[in-house]
């Protein structure tokens, strides 16, 4: 095992490493070389605070929700508001943190993935914001979930290639990002949105995202809580090792993870990789918890939530889940509706519903543990982005026909 | 044909002589199913071709092109599954005795044990594996259980490769090199210039057979390549000219066998030159 630098693990426990062809082999190792460089660069850690301050918004705010605490008459709840961040979502974290790397490295062109479509939009206005080009990747299924964001990307700039091969989600689309850096890298760089692919990524993308927790330690210090458990929803798992990462190296205070539990435990069903329905694989250059079948195919998952469906989780909260220091929780599609709607009625806060599966599980904490405690769940992303499937899930009626008068007034 | 018995790129051309390479085939049993990939397979066989390489089907193939992808993604929509490839090597022995490179993916080798894979693989009369994605370094004891059970495990190298990670292939001493002629994924064509023959040079004093592929289509670039390696591998090409069976006479293609067994073997034959 590497450890060339506090912050670069490679592996973590028997999960992780760098599982590539040879191709991709030079630009893991020029970045993997740069960002251990560039950790160490004050000025590089200035740049980032800069922009974290006057692009991406933060600090976000840490909300007490006293209403929903109130009706539960449990453990106090509060709300990281990460969505209030830049663009909508933690995902901006990350991509201002790989945008400055490429820049670094001279890089012109960036390109991503995108699944619920908030990485690809955080990617693009951090382009438009450095002037890189930028290409962004997303199956078409996720294009018609999640429309708004297509738009979004577009107007920021950015090329949106729908990819048609496979399941036509998220996986699909870090393959296509791939075969492009293969033969692109000297001008290309590659911003994976979540923890996981290959060394160095996993490292990467959780150093840029515990701003999240480095700030809601923070916060909780200050007002003196005495938190009893941190709730993060977690898809390839980049908002929850965020959220985490402070409090990884200590035993408190429960850290819990929330997987899609889609519509039953059935393969196909869900996309929950931990508690015993994934297995250890190697996929998309990593090793660590997948869907499989019994050869080791990618199995489909389903998920309500475009962001929650990928099929394998980071290798550092594989390894976490396996010793017990992350606890996994599923939230099924309908609890998180049902979570977006009672925060959105009891708090006035609209949760993404990635994060609504957060926001449900830390609604049964909140009920099991007593008034002194509290519970932060990290609001990953805002709903604004689920408009067409919030609405239809509302009153599918009344939202049919504006549709259609919108389309008829066109 | 064992590699140790047929004759050295370089040792011909020390005669003046640049003898053409041997083809290696890449096919996907079950593309586009399972009896027509057989009838593919036997095109080849009969054109002569040397080696087969055998790809095993995955979901998730991201060192391949389009092309491949796609075949990948109608086989397994077919129904392939491992232990059906496996047998599928045993019928295609029986048709005729060439060597054999089994090629797939970290996914499907890791699923059930890396050593558990080769085993198989040796006990279906294998020769060679290829797995990208697992490479010396990382390979999950590929290397070693291929020793073990007497197979040979196919690095790649690419051309872009620095001394370095040559050396540290060189260090696994292999029997057989697929060196990738360009960098980025299969199917798109690559120019053979002086770049690539003399990074083919440079792999020849590791002493392994040189397999060379990435982009090779034409009669002309195999020929290009002779005297620098012993083996040109021919992937993409094969699967396009199925593809273009089954889509220019699809009504055709499905009464007569026929009609892509002659295709596959005219394109063959002539890649083979015989
Ligand atoms: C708002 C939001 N939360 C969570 C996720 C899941 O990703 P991760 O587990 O990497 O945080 C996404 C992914 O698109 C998202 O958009």
């Amino acid at each position: 095992m590497q450890a060339t630098h506090s912050v670069y693990h490679n592996y973590f426990g028997q999960f992780g490493g760098r599982y590539v062809a040879e191709v991709l082999r030079t630009p893991l190792d020029l970045l993997e070389e740069e960002f251990a460089e560039a950790m160490e660069d004050p000025g590089f850690q200035r740049e980032f605070d800069t922009i974290a301050d006057q692009f991406v918004g933060r600090p976000t705010p840490l909300l007490y929700a006293e209403n929903t605490t109130r009706e539960i008459g449990g453990a106090q709840l509060y709300i990281k508001m990460e969505g209030l961040a830049h663009t909508g979502a933690h995902k901006i974290n990350n991509a201002v943190g790989q945008a400055l790397l490429a820049r670094r490295m001279g890089k012109t062109r960036i390109i991503a993935e995108t699944g619920a479509g908030q990485h690809g939009v955080a990617t693009a206005a951090v382009c438009a914001k450095l002037g890189l080009e930028c290409r962004v990747y997303m199956g078409e299924i996720d294009i018609r979930r999640q429309k708004p964001n297509v738009f979004w990307m577009q107007m920021y700039g950015a090329e949106v290639v729908p990819v048609t091969s496979g399941s036509r989600t998220l996986k699909d689309a870090v393959n296509e990002a791939l075969r492009d850096w293969a033969h692109s890298f000297p001008e290309t760089h590659y911003v994976i949105g979540s923890a996981l692919g290959p060394s160095p990524y996993p490292d990467m993308v959780r150093e840029f995202q515990s701003v999240v927790g480095r700030e809601t330690r923070q916060q909780v210090e200050a007002a003196g809580l005495e938190v009893a458990a941190l709730v993060a929803c977690v898809g390839g798992g980049s908002n929850a090792i965020g959220f985490f990462a402070p409090y990884l190296d200590q035993p408190e205070p429960r850290l819990v993870g929330v997987e899609a539990g889609g519509t039953g435990d059935q393969p196909g069903r869900h996309a929950a990789r931990m508690g015993g329905l994934g297995t250890p694989g190697i996929v998309q250059g990593y090793k660590s918890l997948f869907l499989l079948d019994e050869d080791g195919q990618v199995q489909p998952t389903h998920s309500i939530s475009a962001g929650l469906d990928y099929p394998g989780i980071g290798p550092q909260l594989a390894s976490l889940g396996a010793s017990g220091r992350v606890e996994f929780r599923r939230a099924r599609d309908q609890q998180a509706l049902d979570a977006v709607g009672r925060f959105a009625r009891n708090e006035g806060v609209v949760f993404a519903l990635e994060s609504a599966h957060g926001g449900a599980a830390a609604l049964q904490l909140a009920a099991e543990l007593p008034p002194h405690q509290a519970v932060v769940v990290n609001m990953s992303g805002r709903g604004d982005k689920d408009l067409f499937i919030m609405a239809g899930e509302l009153d599918r009626r009344a939202w049919r026909e504006f549709l259609l008068s919108e389309g008829d007034r066109l | 044909m064992n590699a140790a018995d047929r004759p050295r790129a370089g040792q011909d051309r020390a005669h003046g002589t640049a003898v053409r390479p041997a083809v290696m085939a890449h096919m996907i049993p079950w593309f586009p199913d399972r009896e027509r990939s057989f009838t593919i397979a036997r095109a080849l066989l009969d054109a002569g071709v040397g080696y087969l390489e055998v790809q095993f089907p995955y979901s998730d193939p991201t060192a391949d092109g389009p092309a491949i992808q796609k075949a990948c993604a109608d086989a397994l929509d077919a129904g392939f599954r491992v232990a059906d490839g496996f047998e599928y090597l045993e019928r295609l022995r029986a048709h005729r005795d060439v060597p054999i490179f089994l090629m797939s993916y970290a996914g499907l080798v890791y699923r059930r044990g890396v050593a558990e894979f080769v085993r198989r693989a040796a006990d279906h009369g294998v020769t060679g594996l290829i797995v990208p994605d697992l490479p010396p370094g990382s390979d999950e004891g590929l290397y070693e259980a291929a020793q073990r059970y007497a197979i040979s495990a196919v690095p790649v190298l690419v051309v872009t490769a620095r001394q370095a990670r040559i050396d540290a292939v060189a260090a696994v001493r292999p029997a057989y090199i697929y060196a990738a002629l360009r960098s980025g994924i299969t199917g798109r064509r690559t120019v053979i210039d002086s770049d690539s023959l003399a990074f083919l040079d440079r792999l020849r004093p590791i002493g392994a057979e040189l397999m060379a592929g990435f982009g090779v289509q034409s009669a002309e670039q195999v020929q290009a390549l002779a005297g620098h390696v012993e083996t040109v591998v021919v992937g993409s090409a094969f699967v396009r000219v199925v593809e273009d069976v089954l889509s220019r006479r699809p009504a055709e293609a499905a009464r007569h066998t026929d009609t892509l067994y002659e295709a596959v073997h005219a394109v063959a034959r002539e890649l083979v030159g015989s």
